[in-house]
This record gives structure tokens, sequence and C-alpha cells, in this order.
């Protein structure tokens, strides 16, 4: 009998059988099964194929090539050396990253001065030393080889001494008429600093205007909370402490604010020891798959324009159910009729259950009503206080459309004589329905200051290049208040740039000030630190000031003015169909809003749930597909009055009929030589009356398919038992159900095996309970191992270098809502490596802490490891993919690890780089490498404490303890292959009532 | 083998002469030394001009994937390898064929293999080295492709002989050291026929070098036919080790579809199949061209097609076993490759070389199309391709549908594999027309040895020798 099949005879075990039915179903095969695109014989261009290289290599202003000599490089010894550098040996300093109403606190690798790499900082709220892809990847946009590097004026080079003459000019006049027709438009921000100079500038300039605008802001959940309860405040959600979460739209693990905390927090409430313990339970309510819904117990795929009705329901419910909630007789309308009443039943049931222990978030995308509403239920369920915690938003500008409507409007009229934009990129992303650049185009003196010269600096007179946070001064606030300093690891690298602060310094003032003055300045007195250097020293030192978060704000919702807030903003009741569209704005989960255009990790990092990279999509659901007869990669024109927008469109399973979700940040037009023309831009239909969802559109094709390049082609598993996954109380029948799905034949030996029990044994575990897939380990590799990038084409052609990966499966038999799982998989560490027998060079070898090896220098490039490689990790360099790495794009390189040529195999390592080292610092210090001390990059940055990483000959480790958890499995463990890497099985904790009904539904 | 041999020592015994129209010593030696004396003709000029520039196109395209990398092909992950080890196994292949008829027909004293088998082992030799080009082009890094081989060096470092690979490289190259050699000892004594009847000087050393001084003397044939026999038998178990160890490539490795013991007999079989199959499309062409049907008969046609016919069912018996297994392993990651490969997006291939291998061949049965020419060249090249196809639909199919659906990927080759397998056409053809040009095609020897003047006895004394 077959071994793997054992997996179907398991009670329970619906997952596997119904995988294998689902495939066998003719929709599947039309539409999921999408593996393989038409096979094309494609001649391949050298010039298309290396593009990408090429732009990469154009900057040759960094060679320093003055004559057409061959250059000359100096090495210039320390006369003087400074205290403490060490070559060779890494310093790490605590900074902190700005970032919408909130910061993230960092501890950046420095080698001789040149940041490598960031890692999150253990004693920063928002980060508990994780971070996530975005903050990881700042550290190629410090050294983005199109940053702006001169000033200019109307496009003449300038000196920032012409700038502040020029604006001495201005200012008198400025001064005396008050600011009259002057407007600063910033991006949010959480900073002393920032906050006390807007303060200066307003009474400074009490006629001018400051507006904050970004165009993915969590605008409407501050909105929300403020008009339920009259104050200003922001929240902060504590998932570790909700045994029950309903989640409304809201992605809260990967895309809303504060998502590392989040992830933290929903994996501590989610981790299990063993079969005894109790874990959370998430519903989700969705427009769109997201990693939220992929994590979720329960999900219900939802138009976005009718989760608002889902929550006016679901207050409605509760509140006949018992829990008060103020405004439930406002929205009588709306009987839950509409929605599936035993889900709602059992969902409201559940939260009752928990009161104080249960949490209910709301996306950014919804409404303020909305989260008004969600407010006043976690308010009713007790939850206020407990999971979710308000907190004053002290020094923070938050992004208020409604500003940026009036300001274009004045604009427009002309009433506008100067316009001061910090940071961002309104031109690009302002709304369509303002047509802002024609309105900043009226404006006489138009100043912007950016990092880039995007789509706004074309269209400024005054472009001033702007530091980036790792080279200047500044300060932050976490969410809750928690105060950092942003302290510079390196100087400008173009001496050109300012930062904002010292920009903003001088607007203010005339005069000019460091901006490290202006953070001292901010610092000083009482309020703030004591007096001291030692204490400024212990700030810089920890990256946060001990004991600084605000103080909570007790939030009760005002009856009155929640009815206001339904009466003024009500709940909409339409649905979209096939004539009428919804589309869904929603932020990239790799370029955000569009100012990681030009991030190369980035664009190659595949979206966690369509696994697409270098391109924007709309997804579909397999309903409209089937109805338009659209495949993946069709271009359709999304129309709607006389907005249009051409994009392909791609089949995502549990993607709400009749909701098209559309990335932003896409179609760059002046972003720089990576992300100028990628993708389409989504903004062009965003509007400001709807910028989240908006109805009514019309979708036609326009007979043009085109490639996409998505990393997984193929996505189920097709009843193979690599992730393993049971319900909580199947676990609790049969605790071994996981590594029992695959038998393992006893090892038959012809010869004495290495026994590897002596010293150090590497091992790892990843709990595919707690990942969440949100792709945080795999720009962590990339930036750790120096990994490079191929562009689109190469992706397509299946040559991704990523050595972690995060494989994604649907599951389960409803074609239009699946399960999703995710497995990260990287190399296995193989004990029986059988890449390494097939190697006829011995390049890849095993040393004898059980790692599996590779030797660069041996490498003749044979690929016959990789063709024997099971798990299909090993990369291979096709082509010199680093040949053209401009000068300073190599400053991100990490010097501890070779960058790979050409010809050569490469692959996960498990960092031994990082074991060297420790084991270094350790022999030093005459003792032993001690467990937790030494991290992976992927564990070290991991949210949700997946991975465990140790040395699985010490029995206390961690790693060990992992390891005899009852839910451990090898993956394809019939191979015999010992891998030192083994994965703990993913337990659902499904709703028994909903349980019930699921399974005699499909029995 | 053994019902051929009796089947075969029958028709000699029916049919009587394996040569055609009674020549006389002196006419064979002149029909056959005829192409190589006299002028070249215009249309192996043609020819020679065709394989020339298509080596040449070859030599480009390579020198290219030299200087930018194997990524100019379609291979990714996961198929790491594609069309250079798929015409690495299929010329070797090819080359079965020489070594089966001159060494192993030899030592069954197959007596009409001597009118084709100087041709089959020149095809051999151009064959091997066809194959011999790509594993030297398809690594990564050409220029320390040396570390292949047991070189001594300073850092100690030895190849890793756990590597199939590794016994590739030793295979194939004792192969063709052993092919070459006997090749080159059948030609002695014709080489010297040649020095004897050149008419330059030149042409005369040149001759009398390679001839080795070859006078005829009994001694000098009782030494040669020793030391023939010798290479005959060293050649003999080459032809089944060379293509079991390329098997190995396959079969030692853990990947579904390829770990299989059915593979070293499965590939032999198929390597001699297409060999023949290469051989007979080759002997028509060139018998035709150069008026040799009397040398090359029609009996030898129909022997080649009944082998064909074998081997033929052979490699069709080890299609449907590998289904068998699949099926009776229980094995879910070997039974998917298989449906996979019959039903999946790689079906096209896989049907197209069940057609041409096991399909095709049948039309043999009948010995009215065993004789028909036309019929007998189509099917040769049929199963030539559907040869080519066996190993695509083996490297190919198996390693884009392994064991983690999540790496599965298609397969789509570029103008750079198509172009560089051209080339090797070209390669062979440039050598091929050269053999033509230059050497006897025919063993004139050999052949005086069968015709009936040479035996007196008239086959009183059975395999007398």
């Amino acid at each position: 009998m077959s071994l793997l099949n054992k997996a179907n005879n398991l009670k329970g075990k619906a997952y596997w059988r119904s995988l294998d039915e689902l495939a066998e179903t003719p929709e599947f095969k039309d539409f999921l099964h999408r593996e393989f695109p038409e096979g094309i014989t494609e001649f391949n261009n050298p010039i298309t194929r290396r593009n990408f290289l090429t732009i990469m290599g154009a900057s040759m202003a960094f060679a320093g090539l003055t004559s057409c000599r061959k250059p000359v490089q100096k090495i210039v010894p320390y006369v003087k050396a400074p205290e403490d550098v060490v070559p060779g040996v890494p310093k790490f300093y605590a900074t902190s990253m700005p970032g919408g109403t909130g910061s993230i606190g960092l501890l950046v690798e420095s080698h001789e001065g040149r940041p490598t790499k960031m890692e999150g900082n253990e004693l920063h709220p928002q980060s508990g030393g994780a971070l996530g892809s975005h903050q990881q990847a700042e550290i190629l946009n410090l050294y983005d080889p199109d940053r702006a590097k001169w000033l200019s004026q109307d496009g003449v080079q300038k000196n920032w001494s012409d700038f502040v003459a020029w604006w001495r000019e201005q200012y008198p006049e400025l001064l005396a008429n008050q600011g009259q027709g002057m407007a600063v438009l910033s991006q949010q921000f959480s900073s002393p600093t920032l906050a006390r100079l807007k303060k200066e500038f307003e009474n400074t300039f009490p006629q001018a205007k400051w507006v904050v605008y970004e165009a993915v802001s969590d605008e409407n959940i501050l909105k929300g909370i403020e008009n339920a309860t009259g104050q200003a405040l922001q929240p902060v959600f504590h998932y570790e402490k909700a045994n029950v979460v309903l989640s409304l739209d809201s992605d809260f693990l990967l895309k809303e604010s504060d998502s590392i905390r989040n992830a933290r927090g929903f994996a501590n409430g989610r981790r299990i020891e063993s079969e005894k313990d109790t874990m959370n339970r998430l519903y989700a309510v969705e427009s769109t798959f997201t990693i939220t819904g992929a994590m979720a117990d329960h999900r219900l795929p939802l138009q976005g324009g009718q989760i608002g009705a889902f929550a006016a329901a679901l207050a409605v419910v509760l509140n006949r159910k018992g829990a008060s909630i103020s405004a439930a007789g406002n929205l009588q309308d709306f009987a839950s009729d509409d929605f599936d009443q035993k889900w709602l039943d059992a969902v409201t049931d559940d939260l009752l259950a928990n009161r104080g222990k249960s949490l209910v978030v709301a996306g950014r995308h919804q409404s303020a009503t909305v989260h008004a509403l969600v407010a006043a239920i976690n308010s009713a369920l007790g939850n206020t206080g407990e999971t979710v915690t308000y907190y004053p938003l002290t020094d923070k500008a938050v992004s208020d459309r409604q500003t940026l409507v009036d300001l274009t409007s004045q604009m427009e009229a002309g009433a506008i004589s100067t316009v001061i934009v910090l940071d961002g990129n309104p031109v690009f992303d302002a709304p369509a329905d303002l047509n802002f650049s024609s309105a900043f185009g009226k404006v006489a003196t138009r100043i912007h200051c950016s990092s880039t010269a995007n789509e706004t600096s074309a269209l400024s007179n005054w472009h001033l290049p702007k530091t980036h946070f790792l080279e200047s001064w500044g300060d932050t606030r976490a969410l809750d208040g928690t105060m950092s300093v942003i302290q510079p690891l390196i100087a400008p690298l173009f001496a050109a740039c300012k930062s904002d602060i010292e920009l903003v310094t001088l607007i203010n003032s005339g005069s000019e000030l460091s901006d490290y003055e202006i953070v001292r300045q901010s610092w000083q007195g009482p309020a703030r630190i004591a007096a001291g250097e030692k204490n400024w020293r212990k700030v810089l030192h920890d990256g946060v000031l001990e004991n600084s978060a605000l103080s909570t704000v007790s939030a009760s919702i005002s009856r009155s003015r929640l009815a206001q807030q339904i009466s003024a903003q009500p709940i909409s009741k339409a649905k979209a169909n096939a004539e009428s569209l919804e589309v869904a704005f929603v932020p990239s989960t790799s370029l955000f809003d569009g100012r990681y255009a030009n991030n190369g990790w980035l664009q190659e990092l595949p979206d966690p749930v369509t696994k697409i990279t270098w391109d924007n999509v709309a997804l579909i659901s397999m309903k409209l597909a089937k109805e338009a007869g659209l495949k993946n990669g069709d271009v359709i024109s999304l129309e709607k009055n006389d907005s249009v927008l051409a994009i392909p469109v791609w089949i995502l399973p549990g993607q709400a009929d009749y909701t098209l979700t559309v990335a932003l940040g896409y179609g760059r037009k002046n972003a720089g030589r990576v992300g100028t023309d990628v993708g389409a831009n989504a903004y062009a239909i965003r509007t400001s009356g709807a910028p989240d969802y908006q109805g009514g559109f019309t979708a036609n094709k326009i007979g043009k398919n085109v490639e996409i390049a998505c990393v997984q082609d193929h996505s189920t598993v097709d009843g193979r038992p690599l992730v393993r996954e049971g319900t909580l109380d199947h676990y609790r029948e049969e605790p071994g159900f996981a590594p029992e799905m695959e038998e393992t034949p006893p090892l038959v030996s012809m010869w004495k095996d290495h026994q590897y029990d002596e010293g150090y044994q590497w091992g790892m575990t990843i709990d595919l309970n707690v990942c969440t897939g949100c792709n945080a380990c795999m720009t962590a590799c990339q930036s750790e191992n120096n990994i490079p990038i191929v562009g689109k084409e190469q992706v397509s052609n299946g040559r991704e270098m990523h050595w972690i990966r995060l494989d994604r499966y649907f599951t389960g038999e409803d074609l239009d809502n699946p399960g999703m799982v995710y497995q990260p998989v990287a190399c296995q560490q193989c004990e029986m490596a059988p890449c390494e027998q097939v190697c006829p060079v011995a390049a890849t070898v095993h040393d004898d802490e059980g790692l599996n090896v590779m030797t660069y220098n041996r490498c003749i490039g044979t690929r016959y490891c990789s063709n024997n490689c099971p798990y299909k990790v090993r990369r291979f360099n096709w082509f010199n993919f680093t040949k053209d790495t401009p000068e300073i794009v190599k400053m991100a390189m990490n010097p501890d690890v070779t960058v790979r040529s050409r010809g050569v195999m490469e692959k996960c390592t498990f960092c031994v780089q990082r074991i060297n080292q420790a084991k270094a610092i350790a022999k030093s210090e005459d003792r032993q490498v001690r467990d937790g001390e030494l991290k992976t990059a992927c564990q070290q940055t991991c949210p949700a404490d997946a991975i465990t990483f140790g040395n699985i000959n010490d029995p206390e480790s961690k790693v060990v303890k992992m390891k005899q958890q009852n839910r451990n499995y090898t993956m394809l463990s019939s191979l015999n292959l010992r891998t030192r890497n083994t994965f703990l099985a993913k337990i659902r904790n499904p709703n028994p009532v909903l349980e019930s009904a699921d399974s005699s539904e499909h029995a | 083998m053994s019902t051929i041999t009796k089947e075969t020592d029958l028709k000699v015994h029916e049919d009587g002469e394996l040569v055609e129209g009674n020549p006389t010593f002196a006419s064979v030696t002149a029909d056959i030394s005829r192409a190589p004396e006299a002028g070249t003709p215009k249309l192996w000029f043609v020819a020679f001009g065709a394989a020339l520039s298509l080596m040449g196109l070859g030599l480009t395209l390579i020198g290219y994937l030299f200087w930018e990398g194997t990524g100019i092909w379609g291979i990714q992950n996961p198929a790491g390898w594609g069309w250079a080890i798929i015409n690495f196994v299929w010329w070797v292949g090819i080359g079965h064929a020489g070594t089966l008829i001159s060494a192993i027909l030899f030592l069954f004293r197959q007596r009409w293999r001597t009118a084709i088998n100087r041709f089959a082992e020149a095809m051999t030799i151009f064959a091997v080295i066809c194959a011999l080009v790509f594993p030297g082009i398809h690594v990564g890094r050409v220029w320390v492709a040396y570390f292949m081989f047991p070189l001594p060096n300073q850092m100690g470092m030895w190849p890793n002989f756990r590597s199939p690979l590794l016994w590739d490289v030793f295979a194939v190259g004792t192969y063709f050291t052993v092919s070459l050699l006997f090749w080159y000892v059948g030609l002695i004594p014709d080489l010297a026929t040649f020095r004897d009847r050149a008419k330059t000087k030149i042409k005369k050393a040149a001759l009398a070098v390679f001839s080795l001084g070859w006078r005829g003397g009994n001694r000098q044939w009782q030494h040669y036919e020793r030391a023939y026999l010798i290479l005959a038998g060293l050649s003999t178990p080459l032809v089944l080790s060379v293509h079991s160890v390329v098997s190995f490539d396959f079969a030692v490795s853990l990947i579904p579809g390829w770990h299989t013991t059915i593979f070293p007999p499965y590939f032999v079989a198929g390597a001699i199949f297409s060999g023949f199959a290469m051989v007979m499309t080759l002997a028509l062409i060139a018998r035709k061209i150069y008026g040799l049907e009397h040398i090359i008969t029609m009996r030898h046609l129909e022997n080649m097609n009944k082998i064909m016919l074998l081997t033929g069912m052979m490699v069709g018996y080890a299609y449907s076993c590998e289904f068998f297994v699949a099926w009776y392993s229980g094995n879910l990651y070997e039974k998917a490759i298989f449906i996979n490969r019959a039903i999946g997006p790689y079906a096209w291939a896989y049907w197209t070389m069940i057609f041409c291998n096991v399909v095709v061949p049948q039309i043999f049965w009948s010995r009215k199309m065993r004789r028909n020419i036309p019929v007998m060249f189509v099917a040769s090249i049929l199963i030539n391709v559907g040869m080519w196809f066996e190993r695509f639909v083996i490297v190919i199919t198996s390693l884009s549908q392994d064991f983690l659906p999540s790496s599965w990927d298609y397969f789509s080759p570029t103008f750079f594999d198509v172009g560089i397998y051209l080339g090797t056409f070209g390669i062979f053809f440039t050598f091929f027309l050269l053999f033509l040009r230059f050497l006897p095609m025919v063993a004139i020897a050999e052949i005086k040895g069968v015709l009936p003047q040479a035996d007196p006895h008239y086959y009183e004394h059975n395999g007398h020798h």
C-alpha cells in the first residue's frame, strides 16, 4: 500500500482527499490549475533580457571618471584610527524609521561606517526585534543609484547656499504678510521635532497652510474613533490577549499600521506547544484574499462595499444578544438576512463568550463610520483597555484628504503662490479627480524636497534632495508615543542632501541650524530627558527613551456622536454586479503607495497571495473570470465616466465576486531605472470621494494578453503531505497526526554513517502554525546574503534567486473560498544530501556540524545538484547577475558573504557567516555559543517568531524542544534524507458550530 | 541476440551471397576506391558547404554561450538540464550502432556486417564527438570544466567519485578512445590499398604514415586479426556499459521518473535502436549516391530493419514497464510524474515519442515494407526523432514536475538551444563528408573476405575463419 496515501486514511483529514477531488473538477482545471502557460519559444534577445542589468549599470557617475584613463582609486588608511572600529567587525547602532503615525525601531549593522543591514530593535514597541520587508529594503533606498544628487532650480544645478540665499530674499515678505499664499504639503509624521517645527511654522505664518496627505493612511480609522469618542486617539491592538479576533477587511498581519507588533501578538496568541494548549480563533471578512485571511479559521469573502453593512448587522445581532451597543437602534435597516446567518450567529456567540478577551478590527479601507461602529462594538464587548488601548495623538500629523482637496482648489484658483512639498509625490498619488498636477502648475513657486527626483519634482521649480533617515538626525514617536531618536549612521552620500527638519527650520526662521542641533533643542527640558550627556547617550544606545510611552486614554463612546456619524456618512447597502463592478484600491505589498518603486528587492519580492513580481494586476474571482471569459494576463480596460485604466487580470480563488482588487504604487513615470513604467497606475482611477472602494466600473477586454512574472505556477499540493494541517480537535484526538502522514522507512545503510554527535550540530524548525507568510524572511535573506535581483524577464523564466521562498498552496473544497497555507522553504540541510552525492567536483559537501555547504570556487555549474534536490532550493547564476551592479549599490552588500559570479550554484547556508562569527566570539571568550545568541537572518526578522535555530546536540536548546513537539515533521520524510530543518504542523481552530455545518454540507 | 544469429545464419545459406553481381576482388577495390580517388563532385561541395555553415553557426553560438552564460538557454529552476543533456544522450546513443555492428556482430560472426561496419564506425566516432561537445559546454563555468578530471593539484582536490557525471566522463572517454582505435585498426589494410593506388607523392607519403607500413603479409594479417578480435572484445562490454553509465546520470538520482532500475537496459536498447536508424538513414543516401547498391544490399537493410523492430519493441516494453511500476509501487510522486507525462503539459512530446518509437517500427513486420526503401528511409528518420523525444521526455518532464508543486514550471527552448543542436549536425556532417570524400566508406579487405571466391569451400566448414 502506498505510504503517502496513508494520509487519506487519517480520520478527519478532509484536506488531502478533497484536494484530489478538487483537482478533478473542470473549473479547477480551467482556472486554478493555470500551471503552464502556453510554451513559447523565446528568441532570447540579449538587449531585452539585459535591460535591467544595463540600466543598473548606467551609473558611471560614481566611478569617478574624470578622464578616459582607467580610474585610479586611492586607499587612504586611517591617519588617526577611530576608537572602537575594528576592521571586519560590524557595529550595530540603534535608530528609528518614521512611518505613518508611528515609527519602527531599528538596529542597523554597520561595516566600517557603511550601513549594510536593518534589524529590528527589541526595545521598540512597534518592532520587538522584528522588521517587515519594507523596513529592511530601506537599505537599498539609501544606496539607490537614482537618488537626487544635486539641488536644482528649474532644472539648473544649484547649491544649498543658493537656496538659502533665495529663501532669505522671499522671507521678509512672507513674514510680513503672515505667510499668506504659502502652503506646506507634508506627509504624515510622528515626531516631536517636526511637530514642534510645524507649530513654529503656524505661529510664524498664521495665514499659511500646512496640509498633510498620504495616499495610504489611517485617516478613516482615526476619524472614526474621534467621531465616536470625541477625542483624537490612536488605537493600539493587543492580539496576544484576544481569544477571538474578527477582522473586517483588515490585513492586520501585513498591510495595516503596526503589522509587525500585530503579527507578533497574534502569533503569541496562536502558539501551542502541545495538544493541551489553547489557541486563539480568527474570523476574517474580506474582499480579497490576504495573508490575514489565510491565517483565519473562518473566512468570508464579501465585497468591500458590503463589509460596512456586515459590521452593522454584527452590531445589531450583538446588541440583540445582550451586548449593549449604543447605536444599534440606528442600524435596524441592516437586518442581517443578507449575510450568512449561521456565520454571524457563530461569530457573535464567540465574541460574547469572550468579553474582554476578544477583538474586532476593521481595515483602513473601511469608512470612518465602520470604524466608529467597531470602536463601539469593542467597547460593548469590554475589549477597550484590554485588547485595544487608545493613546493621545501627541506630536503626530495625520493625513487629511479634505485639506488636500481644499488646497488643490485654492491652488487652482490661484490663491497659493508658494507651495513647499515636504517629501511625498502628490503629482503621482493625489486623487485623480483633483487634477493635482494642473493645480500645482498654477502655483508660482513650487518647492519639492524628496530623496529621488520623482513626478512631483519634475513639475517643481526647486528640487531639494532629501537625506535618507540613515543619514540625518531626527526623532519619532511610536504609535503608543514611545520616543526614539533617528541617528545617522553615515554622512549624507551626496553633499546637497538636507533633512526635512533643516528645511523647515530655514523656512520658519530664515536661518540655518544643523539637524543635530534642531533635534537636541526638541529633546531639551524635563519633559523629554533629564539633562546630561549621559542620558542622551543612553537614548542613542537603546534607540528608545525608557518609559516614554504616553498613558492610555479611557475612551468612552458617545451615543449621540456615533448616531451623528452614522447619519453623516451612512453605511452603503449597494452591491456590485457584473454591470457595475467594484474596484478596491490597496497598497502594494511591495511598493506600498509607490514610494518603493525603485527598489529592486521589493519589485522582485513576490506578492504573498498571488506570488506575482514586477507587476500589479486586477484580481478577479473565478466567477467573474468565467462570466467575462477572462484568463490570467488578459488586459482589461476598467472604465468609469472618463477615467480608464488598462490592467491585466489575475484570477484569485477566494476573491469576492465583482470586486477587482488593484494594488497602488505601480505605473510610475519618473521612478528611476528600476521602477519606471512597471505595472499600471491605479491612481488614474482613484478619486478623493471613494479612495478605497469604488463601484460602477465596467471592464472590457482589449484583446491583449501579457506575461506576468509569477514565481509559483502550481497552487495545490496535489495530495502530497507537504504542508500538514489539522484542526485543534483532530490534533487533540490524534496528537501525532503530522509525522504519521508520511511513512518514514527505516534507513538501512551498508556502512557506518557519520554520526554527527559531537560539537555543534545546527538545526532549525519552522512553526507553520504561526508563520503568516509575510515575506519578511525573504528580504532579510536577500539583504544578509547579497542575493541578486534578476528582473522580470528572468523571473518569468523561473530564475528568481531567493534562497528562502514562501510556498503558497490553496486547500479545501470550496473554489470560491478556499483555504491558503504557507510554507517557507529554504535548504533543508539534509544529512544525507542528494545534492552532494551527484556533484562531480565535490563543490557541495557536508561539514561536521551538519551543514550542507557550497564551495563557490570549486563549483563548475553542472546544475546536477539542483536537479537532484527534491526541495528545489538551489539557485543558479545563469548570467553574471552582479556584473553591472553600480558602485553605490555595492555599498549595500554584506562583506561577510561572497558575491557570487556567473555559473555557480548557490543556496541557503543557515547563515554560515553568522555561525562562524558567533563561534569566533564564543571561542575568544572561552565558552560555547549560547542558545539564542546566534540567529539566522530569517529567524531574526520573523515577526511571528516562527523560525527556531540552534544546536540540536544541546538537549536544553530551544530548537530541540521544538523538535520534540508532536507536531514536528520532516517534509518528504519518505526519502529519508534526515533533514536538519523540520516543520511544525499547522493547526486550525475552527468554531465547532461552523465546522459541523461545513462538513455536513460537503458530506 | 541468439535468435537473430540463427535466423541470419539460415539466411546466409538461403541467399548465399552477401555481395550481389558477382564482383571480383579487383572490382571491389575499384568500386570502393572510386569515390575518394575521383575528383570532388559538385554535390559534395554543396553538401559540405551546408554542413560547414551549420557547424559555423553552432560554434558561433557556443562562443556566445561562453561569453554570456548558460542563461541564454531555456533551462531554469527546476529544469536545470535541457537540450544540451538531451542532445548528449541522443548523440551517444546514435554512436552505439557502430560499435554494435563492428564489435558484437563481429564476435557473433555476422558477416553481413562487413558492408556497413566502416560506415557505422565512422558514424560512431562523429556522433560521440558531437555528444562530447555538450558535457563540455553545458557547465556554468567552462573555464574550470577541467575540475572534472582527476588531475593532481596542490590543493589535493579530487573529483567526487560518487557522482554519475564523473562516471560519464570516464565511460564516454573510454568509449571514444576504444571506438577510435577500433576504427583506425580496421582502416589499416584499406589505407594501405589507397597508399598503393595513390598517384601523388604527398598523398602516398601521408597514407604511408597512417597505414603503418602495412604490406599485407601473412604475419601482419595474423597480428592484425588478433588485434581486431581483442579490440572487438574490448568494445563489446562498452556497448552495454556506456549507455548504462549514461543512464546512471538519471537512475542514480532520486527524482521521480529518473530513479528507476530499468534504465540501463532500456537505454542500451534505445541506443541501438536509434543508432541503427541513423546508420540506415546515412547508408540509404550513400549507397544511392555512390552506387554501392550491390555491396550494401537489400539483405543488409532488411537485417537492420529487423534489429530496429526488435529494439523498438524493447523500448516499447520499457515504456509500459515504467507505467506498471509507477502504479504498482504505489509511490505518489512516481505515479504523478507518469500521469503527467501522458496527459500533462508535455503530453505532445510523450505521444510523439510513442508514435515514432513504438508504432512506426511495427511496419517492419511486413517483409514487403522491410524491403521498401522509401518506407525505411522515412521510418529511420522518425525513429531518430522519436528517440530524441524519448530523452526530452525523460529529462524535461521529470525535472519540471518533481516533488514540490510550488517549484513546477514549464520549459521552453530558446533560439540558442535549437541553434547549437543544429550546429552539432553541422559538425557531424562535416566530418562525415570528409570521411566519404577521403576514406574507404566500406571495408575493402573485409568485403573481399565475404566474396564467394574468398572461401573455396563454400561454407562446408561453417564458422571457420
